[in-house]
């Protein structure tokens, strides 16, 4: 479970990117998060990446609380999360397979143990004819399916996509789209962060809307918030 | 269970110099040289003190005796320097030694020693090689000896092994600051290798934060691209520091016979492993310097 108590983050410089977040998204949960530039959707997640520290408030995941949780305990929280992003952050000279295997094997998974799950988990994103072909080779749809695929590689408890659907057409969105809710359905927490409004009325989860740092719209079934 | 394999990170470690092929090179000729000044100016300290105490200059004074004194009248002088204070040991070495000695010095001008064995007179002085206990008081022994009736000459070597230790003192101190610059030099040239790796694979470390590796995980193959920076760096320099020390032997042995050189054998193990350790200690510095920001989670 994801908790935000009244969490606020003030940079350096004075900017106040989140001003008492009040949010709780239980396990195996879909969410949305919705909001204009800079209405904190980026910050929320550092913060859940623990990217960034919280300035004030309480920012729980399960057992680990973020404003506490010691550096040399931060790569093993981050294990529990795989995170997605616009750009697909793919190693251009490795082979699908191998952008796969390259997360379980940072975090020292035996080479049997890669050997038998990079395939299953490349057949989960439709990808089990493309093992050997580069990220160059493939489109922006299937690039995004890699990082998914390597986003799942360590079997985390919560997905973390940001803009997943950013660089790609909209057929592959829907795609990327319907990949998460599958993903979601095998119980685990997928948190959504993006500006296509389309895709939020489309798949009908629940919609957590930001402004100015703030939530001003939580509903679960919702639509996307024209406020924002 | 989880486990790393090393020959994952050595693997790392190789790619990285190899993708920084110049700067890799540029960190090993900086270090090798810092490590084989380094090596000479130890070799030529070694060798000076070993030199010193080959021909004891440093609290011995030869004491010369007239010629023409008798055999009794040199006995009496042996006692009068015994008898003298500060006087720690004394060697008499007979006209008659002091003849072979420089026979077999000379040995390539026999006639010159035929014609002393031929009944000519031997010009070669009886000797005494004094040792003394305190240096502070040497100016008064060798006043007294020069007072012993019989004495001809007494020679003092307290000023040339003064020298010898200002000079040497004064290699040290050079050593030093040698040391100390062309180790900081080795440093920027390693960090900033180090640095330009960490650059070339910042996505790569990036994705690696985001899936939960470790810190260590991120930093051994950057650390171990150090050791083997200060590894070949330290082969290279043994190597030519055997050369060039071989070269420097074999000239001095043939053309200044008088001075004495260690031999190299006996000292290439203290050297191979002083140099493996330095290498090996400022690649591990400079790459965990260059690597400190990135320590953080």
């Amino acid at each position: 479970m994801i908790e935000f108590k009244n969490v606020k983050k003030v940079f350096l410089n004075g900017t106040v990117a989140l001003d008492g977040v009040n949010l709780k998204i239980n396990d195996g949960e879909f969410v949305f998060v919705v909001g204009a530039s800079g209405a904190g959707k980026t910050t929320l997640v550092k913060l859940l990446l623990r990217e960034e520290k919280i300035t004030s408030g309480k920012l729980m995941v399960d057992e680990f609380d973020l404003a506490k949780i010691p550096n040399y305990k931060v790569p093993f929280y981050r294990r529990q999360i795989g995170v997605v992003f616009q750009d697909f952050r793919l190693f251009e000279k490795k082979t699908v397979f191998e952008n796969v295997a390259f997360a379980m094997r940072v975090i020292g998974e035996p080479a049997k143990v890669i050997k038998r799950r990079v395939p299953t988990i490349l057949k989960i994103v439709n990808l089990q004819d493309k093992f050997d072909c580069f990220p160059t080779e493939l489109s922006g749809g299937e690039q995004q399916r890699v990082a998914l695929a390597r986003a799942l590689a360590n079997n985390p408890r919560t997905i973390i996509a940001d803009e997943p659907t950013g660089n790609i057409d909209p057929n592959m969105s829907l795609e990327i789209m319907n990949l998460l809710i599958k993903i979601q359905k095998k119980n685990k927490t997928v948190i959504v962060v993006t500006h296509e409004e389309k895709l939020v009325d489309y798949f009908q989860q629940r919609v957590i809307s930001l402004r100015d740092g703030r939530v001003i719209d939580d509903r679960t079934g919702g639509m996307f918030n024209a406020q924002v | 269970m989880r486990k790393y394999s090393i020959t994952y990170f050595i693997g790392q470690s190789i790619k990285g110099l190899w993708r920084n092929g110049i700067m890799s090179m540029a960190s090993i000729t900086v270090l090798m040289s810092c490590l084989a000044v380094m090596g000479s100016f130890s070799l030529l300290v070694i060798n000076i003190n070993y030199n010193l105490e080959e021909i004891g200059v440093l609290n011995e004074i030869v004491v010369f005796v007239e010629t023409e004194r008798t055999e009794l009248e040199v006995v009496d002088i042996y006692n009068q320097i015994r008898s003298l204070d500060n006087v720690n040991t004394v060697t008499h070495i007979t006209k008659e030694e002091v003849k072979e000695e420089e026979r077999l010095r000379f040995e390539k001008y026999p006639a010159v020693f035929k014609l002393i064995d031929d009944g000519g007179k031997n010009p070669y002085p009886d000797t005494f090689i004094v040792t003394y206990n305190d240096n502070s008081k040497v100016n008064t022994l060798q006043f007294n000896l020069n007072n012993i009736k019989g004495v001809e000459n007494v020679r003092c070597n307290k000023d040339l092994a003064k020298s010898i230790d200002e000079v040497k003192n004064g290699i040290i101190v050079i050593f030093i600051w040698f040391l100390v610059i062309l180790f900081v030099v080795s440093l920027f040239v390693i960090i900033n290798t180090i640095k330009l790796g960490v650059f070339s694979r910042r996505q790569e470390i990036s994705i690696m934060r985001y899936v939960g590796a470790t810190n260590w995980f991120i930093v051994l193959p950057f650390i171990l691209e150090g050791i083997i920076i200060g590894i070949v760096a330290s082969g290279f320099a043994y190597l030519i520091q055997w050369y060039s020390y071989l070269y420097i032997f074999n000239t001095i042995s043939k053309d200044f016979q008088i001075i004495n050189l260690i031999i190299f054998e006996d000292v290439r193990i203290f050297v191979a492993l002083g140099f493996l350790a330095i290498g090996v200690v400022t690649g591990i510095i400079g790459s965990s310097l260059s690597l400190s920001k990135y320590l953080k989670a």
